[in-house]
């Protein structure tokens, strides 16, 4: 029992901080754009297909999750430039709507490219056997992801806290009108923060490929579990997404030896409790 | 005249920063009382505090004996308070008689919920919207969209709808702000003609304004009562001239 | 004394009835009118309360999870078991808006989407009651409205009665409180009112009429489909309000019947029916906000001349986003 509850924290911990990455994407643009990213999810998904299509190219696992994201990111440009900016003037609902459509479509869009059947990844070479860490015995690309994501998690905090364009950013997420008054061009800084949202959404379903199957619906599973991270997190709250979606990894892992078929629902039910307990969330600053 | 409104020590803090402090004055039953002070000076979070949207951080607001701070800014209707906003805050959708309807409606019906009978069906709440909609020189655009009034007819409907209960209390903040002469001149004149029947506390920065309809002023400065008193008191108050009204007065 | 229903409202409700039916089969026929409520029933939340809703596939379902199970497992008669669903998801809907109106707009639209799949996932996993992914089959109409031509009479009955209601309500008092809510929720609460209190308020009526949609939904086809639990088909409900028009009372009914017929177009020569709809969806969004009715609207403007002021405040119902 030991042992399995173990490699279900360790398990819960993997897809936990995939959730991070996913969650601090979401609140980033949550932050500056004050909508939730309906297409979030979707762009998750295609960061999965597009790692899948580069290993079938050319073989190679390290050079998808490299450059993978990046198309996502292209797709979050041409997003946010032709479409939700036309909307800025509207109401905030329709900016939201008008991303849902477009998930609409980019997820039936997997389907007219990929096909409806799902497929999976199998991880590099060298990581795709198991490591005994002692008190378990673990497959190497869960533990090489944790450690990866958990570097990338630090990156992006630094980024955020000690770069003058993440101060931008972070600025930004408190008062989009202040930025605009100390000259950054708005518009820009909204179109590399959709960027950079689509780029850790991409980026975790870039990771997160040879540990779950691709289907053309793992980005709608994906949008309200990034939605819960979010409202447990605090709006607004970087760390809180990060402690927050490893809190949800783990506690989905850890019901499954219980309850399996809970553990889908359980999030939910920490979301409610939290809403009511702690509405403002765990870091929440609005 | 007995004593209406009582602003008990007063204090407001956010993190630090003291936006208000140990304000206090009394106002008696009728009267108006300006509050004024540069920008920046607390007037408007002072205002704030009496009218719920704010919890002070010490201190409180009676009103006819009843605490009305530190509240929920729904309650204060409930003890015959009524407020205006600054920016002209109406129901853009709604047309003008519907817009004072809802005020009316509360004061008529309290707390009740009604899901059946039609928004239209009191005739008391309509004889109230028509005698307020007529005080205040709107009654021709009843039925208009509120959204298609002029700004400063805007502003009218703005205090239409804080009259329509018959407060007893009547707080108005900066309610010549953005307006052009003659829309001030309009609102002033209305304002005149409330003093006496209602109890008001009105924010203003507009010195020639305040100086000819207010009983008492209380002149605020960074947080703090510089001076109280009637206008000829403050208009002599050399602390006020030097802080505040400088060459003009 | 103020009428009901203005009468481009009144033709549009007597058109579609007669028309439905005769266009489509009559199940198709009964079918819009189901979907027609949940949309109008979005709607006040949408357009008079001026809330976002991402989760109403949860109330449709558990209204018509509950009629099904209701009837299937325990044997219940048709005309007992919809009041029973329609109680049960009145009981939720003011249970998950205690939860979700004391929260921001934002908060609120993420909140109302995630339990909606918790729901999902609940129809999804509780196999010996719901069917799980097959979702429930076994209803039988009652013999009294069994073919299709008493279904649908029994659907419209069911149909207006609704309307009257929710007509009734959104001329109520607390039906233009919402909208002053909708308007100005500082304002509304200065004025006096205990924002949260009506909207949880609206939540409710609105998730109950849902759940009365999808009580009759279930009879429909005589079975459950688990497609309406999930939170692609809250898209669908708001697809049809806003393509129908939320500014105007009966807009979302004539969104329900143009979201049908395009589903029924485009399956014939397209398996991609999510594709079209969410390319209409983004047009709409983009482009045509007002809906069917604001179009409308503008068409009948330039034909006939603007209106001047209205002078009935009854008909003055009418909200614009």
């Amino acid at each position: 029992m030991g042992i399995l509850i173990a490699s279900q924290i360790l398990n819960g911990l993997a897809t936990g901080m995939l959730y991070a990455l996913v969650g601090v994407g979401l609140t980033l643009v949550l932050g500056m754009l004050n909508i939730p990213n309906f297409a979030h999810g979707v762009l998750y998904a295609f960061g999965a297909y597009f790692t899948y299509t580069i290993v079938q190219l050319t073989g190679s696992f390290y050079l998808a999750v490299l450059v993978g994201p990046l198309f996502v990111v292209l797709i979050g440009f041409v997003l946010e430039s032709q479409g939700i900016r036309r909307l800025y003037s509207a109401h905030h609902d329709y900016q939201l709507l008008f991303l849902f459509a477009v998930a609409l479509i980019l997820q039936e869009a997997i389907i007219l490219i990929w096909g409806p059947v799902g497929f999976s990844v199998l991880p590099p070479k060298a990581l795709s056997g198991i490591v005994d860490l002692g008190f378990v015995i673990y497959p190497a690309y869960r533990l090489a992801l944790i450690v990866v994501t958990t570097l990338i998690t630090i990156a992006l905090w630094l980024f955020l806290t000690r770069t003058s364009i993440g101060a931008i950013v972070r600025a930004g997420m408190e008062n989009r009108e202040m930025i605009a008054v100390l000259g950054t061009d708005i518009n820009r800084v909204f179109m590399w923060t959709f960027g950079l949202g689509a780029y850790l959404a991409g980026l975790a379903g870039a990771l997160a490929s040879p540990i779950i199957g691709l289907t053309p619906s793992m980005g709608g599973d994906m949008l309200p579990i990034s939605f819960v991270i979010v409202v447990i997190a605090g709006l607004g709250s970087i760390l809180g997404a990060i402690a927050s979606g490893v809190l949800i990894g783990i506690a989905q892992s850890l019901t499954s030896i219980w309850w399996p078929e809970a553990s889908n629902a359980v999030i939910y039910v920490l979301m409610g409790l939290m809403i009511v307990l702690r509405p403002q969330g765990l870091f929440g600053t609005r | 005249m007995s004593v209406a409104l009582q602003c008990k020590g007063v204090s407001k803090h956010f993190d630090g920063v003291k936006a208000v402090s140990n304000v206090s004055f009394d106002v008696q039953q009728g009267a108006l009382h300006t509050v004024i002070g540069p920008n920046g000076a607390g007037k408007t979070t002072l205002f704030n505090c009496i009218t719920s949207e704010y919890a002070p951080t010490s201190g409180e607001v009676l009103f006819e004996g009843n605490r009305i701070s530190g509240r929920r800014p729904h309650e204060l209707p409930g003890f015959g308070v009524s407020r205006s906003f600054q920016r002209t805050s109406i129901f853009a959708n709604l047309t003008v008689a519907q817009n004072v309807w809802l005020s009316a409606f509360r004061q008529f019906a309290g707390n009740k919920i009604e899901i059946v009978r039609s928004a239209d069906s009191h005739p008391e709440v309509a004889e109230t919207i028509t005698r307020t909609l007529e005080e205040v020189g709107l009654a021709r655009y009843a039925d208009a969209p509120a959204i298609e009034l002029a700004h400063g007819d805007q502003r009218l409907l703005d205090f239409a709808i804080a009259l329509a209960p018959k407060p007893r209390l009547l707080l108005l903040d900066e309610p010549t702000a953005g307006l052009s002469r003659s829309d001030t001149q309009r609102v002033m004149h209305l304002i005149e003609g409330l003093k006496g029947r209602y109890t008001i506390v009105l924010i203003e920065h507009k010195m020639d304004v305040v100086m000819r309809i207010s009983d008492r002023i209380t002149v605020m400065y960074f947080g703090e009562v510089l001076a109280e008193g009637t206008t000829d008191e403050i208009r002599a108050n050399p602390r006020v001239r030097e802080a505040y009204l400088g060459r003009r007065a | 004394m103020n009428r009901l229903f203005n009468l481009p409202t009144l033709i549009t409700i007597v058109a579609m009835i007669i028309l439905l039916p005769i266009v489509q089969r009559p199940v198709v026929a009964a079918e819009v009118l189901t979907l027609g409520i949940a949309a109008l029933a979005l709607n006040l939340l949408l357009g008079y309360t001026g809330l976002l809703s991402f989760g109403h596939a949860m109330f449709f379902g558990i209204g018509a999870y509950c009629t099904g199970i209701l009837a299937v497992k325990y044997d219940f008669s048709a005309f007992t078991a919809i009041p029973i669903a329609v109680v049960v998801t009145a009981v939720v809907s003011w249970l998950i808006g205690l939860v979700c109106v004391r929260r921001s707009g934002l908060y609120f639209i993420m909140i109302t989407l995630a339990f909606n799949q918790m729901f999902y996932f609940i129809a999804y996993s509780w196999t010996s009651m719901t069917g799980g992914e097959d979702g429930l089959p076994g209803l039988r109409r009652p013999s009294l409205i069994a073919d299709q031509w008493s279904f649908y009479i029994f659907t419209v009955i069911v149909f207006l009665i609704t309307v009257v209601l929710m007509k009734r309500f959104v001329d109520s008092p607390t039906g233009r409180i919402l909208q002053a809510i909708r308007d100005n929720p500082a304002r509304a609460a200065a004025t006096g009112y205990d924002v949260e209190r009506y909207k949880l308020i609206a939540f409710v009526a609105s998730g109950l009429f849902t759940g009365l949609a999808g009580a009759i939904f279930a009879f429909v086809f005589e079975i459950v489909p688990i497609d309406k639990i999930h939170l692609l088909f809250s898209g669908d409900i708001l697809f049809m309000t806003l393509i129908g028009g939320s500014a105007s009372f009966i807009g979302p009914l004539i969104g329900a019947a143009f979201y049908t017929w395009l589903q029924e177009t485009v399956s014939l020569y397209w398996d991609r029916w999510p594709m079209v709809l969410g390319i209409v969806f983004a047009l709409v969004v983009l482009f045509f906000r007002t809906g069917i009715v604001g179009m409308a609207e503008v068409f009948g403007q330039k034909v006939f001349g603007k209106r001047v002021v209205k002078t009935a405040s009854a008909e003055t119902t009418e909200a614009h986003r």
